[in-house]
């Protein structure tokens, strides 16, 4: 079998220090530790009780939240995993050679896919959370939620075993539709390989991203979970792209202008951020802030002194932080995201995700708003 | 609890379609169960008693029972969709293969006095809606179970707890049925693999060996079908444990040739959203006592 993947992730990625951040704090370096007092628990979000129902443990003692209290990242099979081999049995031979392959090959584990990073660096943040809220159900949930046949399964459950990850949930729905279980999950992110999926996912007001196999992957960090963000239509509505795309920049320019105090609508990606952000303050809390094993980027092609302060603005209101925004103004994104090294950045548009892809970020798509009209051809090496 | 009904007085219900009613079988008790024997080709087909899969399933949950405007008709009850997908299963397993012997064999049983009572109406009725039904049993409380036994039924299906749970305990494999609407186009069956690995020790092992038994028989008729438009959808829930629990479940139910067409790993997540997206028909293994 080939790439180990404790290989691939090897070796610390030191903190660098990238664009101008928003409210000028100073960054220690993140490897400084404070001490906090582990004696007092005093914590700031408690889970809201529900009458009768505790929280769920399962065998070995290990603990699992209930979905609305977690943040549920929902993962399709194809992005956790790679499973290009099997694609193209399915597609050359038909589904029931696919199936007969799966269960033949059952004890050979798949290779991480386009997901599998950011999967471990969410059970990073778990272990840290787990450290300071021992009985808190405010963790990352990590399902598999997959159109696959339960023949698979037995496959991905050696899968998991063989990577050590931590996922204890899943449906594998054998063809039916998955978008009711996810909100079943309460899923608060649903990453998967397959646009229309993604779009219905969308349409249901789950947050949302098709994912691509990209050769080329650049190494990200093991301990700090880093996520970047577009801000029109991903964070924002796509309000002023439509203005951008219908009159040009110029009128795209006076619109925000005229409309600086007016808050941007919200974006399909919204509720995600502010799930991070509640997690970020419970590290501040425990005097983490420093330390803290998430962070969180704006990565807009918006420029600082102009259209930039609608958006901050917008930001500020919503009561988000965001850890750092860089505003390009235009320029291309892909060098300053290979300087971030985030475990996973969203854009709508193609051509974004391309240039990310091509500089070995993991770059995922959220396809909504007027961008979908006007996306870019698909490189080939980047396969839906 | 003597039940009444001769073949004479059922005749004389029918419109011009007269269901011919033979080999009545007197239970000890005295109630009586009644094979039947339909015009329709398919369903006279006599099922190769070896083979069959004798499916029960009470009048109460087949009838709405409580509709009486006068009118002799009445209304359809949680289990007819139930009885319309087993009649798909049926049809599309001799469409594979005509001289199939492998079916659905269904029986029709009252449970209770009042129900037995309504022997008539109630054979009238699934004339009425064309329904596929082999055997009548009209039984009392007192000894529906017996006659359960006597007819070697494979799964006995009702909506009421109590009634499943006392079938179970005297050796009969019980199940509840799902009382919201399911599909009439797709027998969807869920097994609970929480139970699957860690079989309830409260029933008897008659009662098990009748659930493997039955498992076995679905098995096999899954296998009939190919993976895309199957009449017939195996699903597996756990509910507690993680991964390797779910996991344990596929390769024992595998072991019995059953082969899961869906699985869901709840982990502790409530059941109850889940169950109502994947609408199965019945719950298998499922703790009847809680």
């Amino acid at each position: 079998m080939s790439l180990d993947p404790v290989q691939v992730m090897s070796g610390q990625v030191k903190e660098l220090k990238v664009g101008p951040s928003s409210n000028g704090d100073s960054r220690g370096s993140w490897e400084e530790k404070e001490e906090f007092d582990k004696d007092k628990l005093g914590l700031t979000t408690k889970p809201k009780p529900v009458t009768g129902r505790r929280s769920r443990k399962v065998e070995g003692g290990v603990f699992f939240p209930k979905p609305e209290n977690a943040v549920t990242v929902a993962v399709s099979s194809r992005v956790l995993f790679r499973t290009e081999r099997e694609q193209k049995v399915f597609e050359q031979e038909g589904v029931e050679e696919y199936l007969r392959y799966q269960i033949e090959h059952e004890n050979e584990p798949f290779t991480p896919g386009p997901a599998f990073p950011f999967v471990k660096a969410l059970e990073a943040v778990n272990c840290r959370l787990r450290e300071l809220y021992p009985q808190s159900e405010e963790l990352f949930d990590i399902v598999l939620v997959t159109y696959n046949h339960a023949h698979v399964g037995i496959r991905l459950i050696n899968t998991i075993n063989h990577h050590n990850l931590f996922i204890e949930r899943f449906c594998m729905t054998g063809g039916s539709s998955p978008i009711g279980y996810l909100k079943a999950w309460h899923t608060n992110l649903y990453l998967s390989a397959d646009a229309d999926k993604v779009r219905e996912a969308l349409s249901e007001g789950i947050a949302a991203a098709t994912m691509f196999m990209s050769e080329k992957v650049t190494e990200v960090s093991e301990s700090q979970l880093r996520v970047a963000f577009d801000g029109d239509a991903v964070l924002f509505s796509d309000e002023s792209e439509r203005i951008f795309k219908a009159h040009g920049l110029d009128k795209f320019f006076e619109h925000e202008r005229e409309n600086e105090d007016t808050l941007l609508d919200h974006g399909p990606l919204k509720g995600f951020l502010e799930a991070l952000g509640k997690l970020q303050k419970k590290f501040y809390a425990k005097g983490q802030r420093l330390d803290c094993p998430i962070r969180t980027y704006l990565v807009t092609a918006r420029s600082a002194a102009s259209s930039g302060i609608r958006a901050l603005k917008t930001l500020r209101a919503w009561g988000l932080e965001i850890d750092e925004a860089l505003f390009l103004a235009g320029a291309p994104k892909g060098p300053m995201l290979e300087k971030i090294r985030p475990h996973i950045y969203f854009d709508d548009q193609m051509f974004h995700i391309e240039g990310a892809a091509e500089m070995g970020t993991v770059a995922a798509h959220v396809p909504y708003g007027i961008a979908q009209k006007h996306n870019a051809k698909q490189n080939p090496t980047v396969r839906k | 609890m003597v039940s009444t009904i001769q073949n004479t007085d059922v005749k004389q219900g029918f419109g011009p379609e007269n269901m011919r009613l033979k080999k009545g079988i007197i239970g000890k008790d005295s109630s009586l169960c009644l094979l039947a024997e339909d015009a329709d080709p398919v369903s006279s087909l006599q099922k190769d008693a070896d083979r069959a899969v004798v499916v029960a399933v009470t009048s109460r949950a087949v009838f709405d029972c409580g509709a009486e405007d006068g009118d002799d008709v009445y209304g359809v009850g949680v289990a007819f969709p139930l009885l319309q997908a087993l009649q798909r299963v049926n049809e599309r397993l001799l469409e594979e293969n005509p001289a199939e012997s492998l079916l659905f064999d269904v029986v029709l049983i009252t449970t209770d006095s009042q129900q037995q009572q309504q022997s008539s109406r109630i054979i009238s009725n699934t004339r009425h809606y064309g329904l596929e039904i082999s055997r009548f049993c009209f039984s009392s409380e007192e000894d529906f179970i017996e006659s359960l036994l006597t007819n070697h039924v494979d799964l006995f299906l009702s909506t009421d707890r109590s009634e499943a749970a006392q079938a179970s305990h005297k050796g009969v494999f019980s199940a509840l049925l799902n009382r919201k609407v399911a599909s009439s186009e797709q027998l969807r069956v869920l097994f609970c693999g929480d139970a699957v690995i860690r079989p309830d020790t409260d029933s008897p092992s008659a009662s098990q060996d009748a659930a493997q038994s039955f498992s076995a028989q679905l098995g096999e008729m899954r296998q009939r079908f190919g993976l895309l438009h199957s009449p017939l959808s195996i699903v597996l829930v756990t509910s507690r444990g993680g991964r390797e629990s779910c996991g344990t479940a596929l390769r024992t139910l595998r072991s019995r040739g059953v082969s899961v067409d869906e699985a869901y790993c709840l982990a502790g997540a409530p059941r109850s959203p889940f169950l109502s997206l994947l609408r199965p028909h019945f719950l298998l293994n499922n703790d009847l006592e809680d």
